[in-house]
């Protein structure tokens, strides 16, 4: 990123300044204008992976000062124990800095600083020049960010969340917390949960699709390998939280009653949502974490991980079985105890593969030869401090002794000990990364500073929680003679926090100031983000990366020499485990002498596009505007019509920036099919469009789970259909059968290359769709008029609101169709029809949902 | 890959399972007997759809998977929340 400033690109590799000078100059080519990092305009229309990790890295650092701020006023507070009377934050503000800070840490602190290297190092370890779809990797970002904006409005709105991290149920509905911000944070949440989705399948895509030649996912490097898994748990966790907050919203601002009070197992049926996610959620936090201390022990021991090939069979295992263990955090709640000892044994079950892991880690270090270098000390710190969460958190797997712990300090301790744990070895990887990253080295004696402060400040904060484990949580009260372990950690609480003003000192200043270093500033990294310059440039690789004879190499256009400082991808091999060898010169496909620059004019892909952060604004808007609604009714006056106003507005930017996005000419990075396991030989738009699917099955499945739970909580036969006429909703299923019939007949068209038949076919998709919509709207105002309205009771809730999710579905996809129609109209898709296609899967998708929907809520 | 005509039959026998999903429940069947054919029905339905429509058949199967990780993994929670009722 340095092609302002020769001097930082000179790690000896011709390559690298090279091919930035190449980016530098196609960027008047595309017609995309793509300024310059020392630009601001850069930072909002780039879609380029590594500025996208950069600017996660930023942003989730920001994040944790806020965070970290809010931990303080908590452990002043806690100083001494408190009645409601005497406390310096009042008792309410208390809770919500509680919440706060477990939600602002949790969900815009620690994976999105993971996923800041990720985004940075996966394509560079994969040899991909970017991933696949480059700007839903900017949209996700955009998300994110504002989804933080929008949590921090919350605050400002009569007072933020105060109900725990959990959420839980009913203290999560208005009657207990009814400030606008509650429902804002809330909102927030789920605009979070959208940056995740669209990241997953980003992510996805590419680590499926777009892997170098002989870059089996047997071969690939460790780190990528925690991705991979984080982003397979992400894709099926986060669409059980997005069902659960979804529900959550429309009982705060549309009126349903699904976590009231009077509905039968309401509260019971939040912490199955909210724990059928937050179980693989704590591993997806951990997993990235995992793989920097993998990656740093094996560049910093010189050697390869031990048992490579277990380490990775114990991580899948650890995802498959981290859906299956969420009842431990329900031990105390009213399931039955059947079903409590069988959650106990998955819980022993899914120690297991952890403690394989851990071996593997210690015996690589007694192997090899080791280097206390910062990141090294970072990672051997937070494999300690993991190993005590770990051992801690088997306790509380225990049903008996749960009972005691549950709600206590204890739990406290535990899930700092392995979260932060994680956010050790996380800063690991940013010193790691950050001579890669800025091509200059940080100050290693600072860097060992910090170090050590932190790690005192954390023993200092987190282990006498330990001790003082009777302190009832989230509550400022507690036994006087505890008070002296609590002031111990408030100690180490601000030890741990100012231990970082080191780090962003050292990190600052070394970021202009620091020695520039060469491609490998490490001896033996072996992975593929080390050979390439440091910074890498724009499109990371002259030439394509290949993995085909074993270790990496470079096939160019010209004959030349390849400086790669590299190496066997990560695990091909024990020969290299003594260090990174050198290249041997390439095959070389000669065409032409000097190619690159004039291949990259034409040929390069796009970088720049504004509109992922127009169109993440547009929804931004629309959640602010809609966030003081309750009972699906605006506040009176002003208030409530500014708010209304904003809605609107941001509908207008949400929608407006679609189209443009759609019409924008953009050139995704152009790939040459390498390993593509298990998906190869089907388009990167079609993979991501299924792999969306599936998520949205298990968006749909919580909703259906929801209502069967809650049916089955009330007494299944006892329940009504909520129509009582099975008549309109059978003409809505033939409507939305004929309607999956014409897209296809459209394909059908397409492939034939029949204009009229492509257009006639889709317009009369569009027709059916509103012709279903109507039918809708007639009976559910036929229902209103009976009384039957969404918060009558649970029994309409569920009607309403899964009925009215599967309507939003089809309202999507009308948009899409009337989108198609009209460039079918103007000539297109005729030569290129997957557009068409992949509309087809998402329709007959909604169509299928409307399969179950028909039955479940209008004839049994 | 295959003819309109092929379609069509799908999208025929697809109309037809659903208006017999409604006259099964009009049949006065024993509730738990009406409700194992009408969802047999619904499923039948929708690995129509997927297979024919969605083209499941001719991909590679990992799509295929894919979808059915999905699906087993929102059957596990409703089964296992709605267990744990009991
Ligand atoms: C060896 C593996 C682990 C076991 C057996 C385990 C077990 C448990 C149990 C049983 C609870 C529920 C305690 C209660 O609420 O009474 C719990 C809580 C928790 N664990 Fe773990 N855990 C393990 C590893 C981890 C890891 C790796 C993380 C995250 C990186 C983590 C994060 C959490 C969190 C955040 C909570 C608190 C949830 C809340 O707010 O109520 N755990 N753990
Ligand atoms: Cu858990």
């Amino acid at each position: 990123m340095s092609d302002t400033d020769p001097e930082r690109t000179d790690g000896g590799t011709e390559v690298g300044s090279e091919v930035v000078a190449g980016g530098h100059e196609d960027d008047h080519d595309h017609g995309h204008d793509f300024p310059g990092t020392g630009s601001i305009k850069r930072w909002f229309v780039t879609t380029n992976h590594k500025d996208v990790g950069i600017l996660y890295i930023v942003t989730s650092l920001f994040f944790l000062v806020l965070g970290g701020v809010l931990a303080w006023l908590m452990r002043i507070q806690l100083w001494a124990p408190r009645a409601p009377g005497e406390t310096i934050l009042a008792p309410v503000a208390y809770n919500q800095a509680v919440s706060a800070h477990g939600l602002l840490m949790v969900f815009w602190f620690l994976s999105p600083f993971a996923f800041g290297f990720a985004n940075y190092i996966v394509p560079l370890q994969l040899g991909a020049k970017d991933l696949a779809f480059p700007r839903l990797n900017a949209l996700s970002y955009w998300l994110y960010l504002f989804s933080g904006i929008l949590f921090g409005v919350s605050f400002f709105q009569g007072g933020t969340f105060s109900g725990g991290w959990t959420m839980y149920a009913p203290l999560n509905v208005p009657t207990f917390t009814p400030d606008v911000g509650a429902s804002t944070a809330v909102l927030a949440l789920v605009l979070f949960v959208a940056s995740v989705t669209v990241s997953s399948v980003n992510f996805l895509t590419t680590m499926h699709r777009m892997r170098a030649e002989g870059l089996t996912l047997r071969n690939m490097p460790l780190f990528s390998w925690t991705i991979l898994l984080t982003v397979w748990m992400m894709l099926f966790a986060f669409a059980a939280l997005l069902a659960a907050l979804m529900v959550l919203s429309a009982d705060r601002l549309l009126g349903t009653t699904y976590f009231a009070m009077e509905s039968p197992a309401g509260a019971l049926l939040w912490t199955h949502l909210f724990w059928f996610f937050g179980h693989p959620e704590v591993y997806i936090v951990f997993f990235p974490a995992l793989g920097v201390m993998a990656e740093v022990f094996q560049t910093f021991t010189g050697r390869r991980i031990v048992g490579r090939k277990w380490f990775i069979i114990a991580m899948v295992l650890v995802a498959i079985q981290s859906f299956v263990v969420w009842m431990h955090h329900m031990f105390l709640t009213s399931i039955n105890l059947q079903v409590k000892t069988l959650f106990m044994i998955t819980t022993i079950g899914i120690s297991l593969p952890f403690d394989l892991m851990v071996f593997a880690l210690i015996y690589t270090m007694l192997k090899g030869k080791i280097r206390f270098t910062t990141p090294f000390l970072f990672v051997f710190g937070a494999l300690l401090l993991f190993i005590i969460g770990g051992i801690t958190g088997v306790f509380l797997g225990a049903v008996v002794l749960d009972y005691e712990f549950r709600g206590t300090y204890w739990v406290v301790a535990h899930f700092h000990y392995v979260m932060v744990g994680g956010v050790t070895a996380l800063v690991g990887g940013l010193y790691y990364w950050f001579p890669k990253i800025t091509g200059r080295m940080y100050d290693e004696f600072l860097g060992k500073v910090h170090f050590a402060a932190y790690f005192v400040g954390f023993n200092l904060l987190y282990f006498p929680l330990f001790v003082a484990w009777e302190t009832p949580r989230r509550v400022f009260d507690y036994a006087p003679e505890l008070a002296p372990w609590h002031q111990l950690a408030t100690i180490g609480g601000f030890v741990l926090g100012l231990s970082f003003l080191i780090m962003f000192y050292n990190l600052f200043k070394s970021a202009f100031t620091g020695d520039p270093v060469s491609d490998n500033p490490w001896e033996y990294a072996t992975t593929a983000e080390w050979a390439v310059s440091s910074p890498p440039p724009l499109e990371n690789f002259e030439g394509t990366p290949t993995y085909r004879d074993g270790h990496l190499s470079f096939i160019l256009d010209r004959e030349s020499d390849v400086t790669g400082g590299a190496t066997a991808a990560d695990g091909s091999g024990g020969a290299t485990a003594g260090g990174g060898v050198a290249t041997s010169p390439h095959t070389a496909v000669t065409t032409e002498y000097e190619p690159t620059v004039e291949a990259t004019e034409v040929e390069g892909p796009s970088h720049a596009s504004i509109w992922p952060f127009v169109l993440s604004l547009g929804a931004f808007l629309i959640l602010l505007g809609i966030s003081p609604l309750q009972d699906a009714a605006f506040p009176e006056g002003m208030m409530g019509a500014a708010y209304a106003t904003t809605a609107v507005a941001g509908f207008g930017v949400t929608l407006g920036s679609l189209i443009a996005m759609g019409l924008e000419p953009f050139h995704g990075p152009v790939f040459d099919e390498g390993e593509a396991w298990p998906f190869s030989g089907i388009d990167n738009g079609k993979v991501g469009m299924w792999i969306f699917l599936a998520s949205d099955v298990v968006l749909f499945g919580g909703f259906l789970g929801a209502y069967i739970f809650t049916r089955f909580a009330f007494g299944w036969t006892g329940w009504q259909p909520v129509p009582d006429d099975p008549i309109p909703g059978l003409v809505n299923t033939y409507i939305l059968l004929t309607s999956s019939f014409t897209v296809v007949l459209a394909l059908v068209a397409a492939e034939k290359k029949h204009k009229l038949g492509l257009v006639t076919s889709l317009g009369a998709t569009f027709v059916l769709g509103i012709g279903f919509l109507v039918n809708k709207a007639l009976e559910w105002q036929h229902l209103f008029h009976e009384g039957l309205w969404l918060s009558t009771n649970v029994r309409t809730s569920t009607f309403f609101l899964t009925t009215g999710l599967h309507a939003a579905h089809v309202i999507a996809g009308l948009i899409i169709a009337l989108y198609l129609t009209a460039r079918a109209w103007r000539g297109a898709y005729l030569e290129d029809n997957r557009s068409v296609e992949y509309f087809g899967l998402y329709w007959h998708f909604v169509d299928i949902v409307w399969l179950f929907l028909f039955p479940l809520f209008y004839i049994l | 890959m295959v003819s309109t005509k092929f379609y069509t039959a799908i999208y025929v026998v697809l109309f037809v399972s659903a208006t017999v999903q409604v006259l099964v429940e009009f049949a006065g069947l024993a509730y738990w007997t009406a409700f194992g054919i009408i969802m047999v029905l619904s499923a039948a339905k929708a690995v129509l759809v997927a297979a024919y429509f969605q083209h499941l058949r001719w991909e590679p199967r990992s799509l295929t998977y894919l979808v059915g990780i999905g699906l087993v993994a929102a059957l596990a929670l409703t089964v296992a929340a709605s267990y744990s009722l009991l």
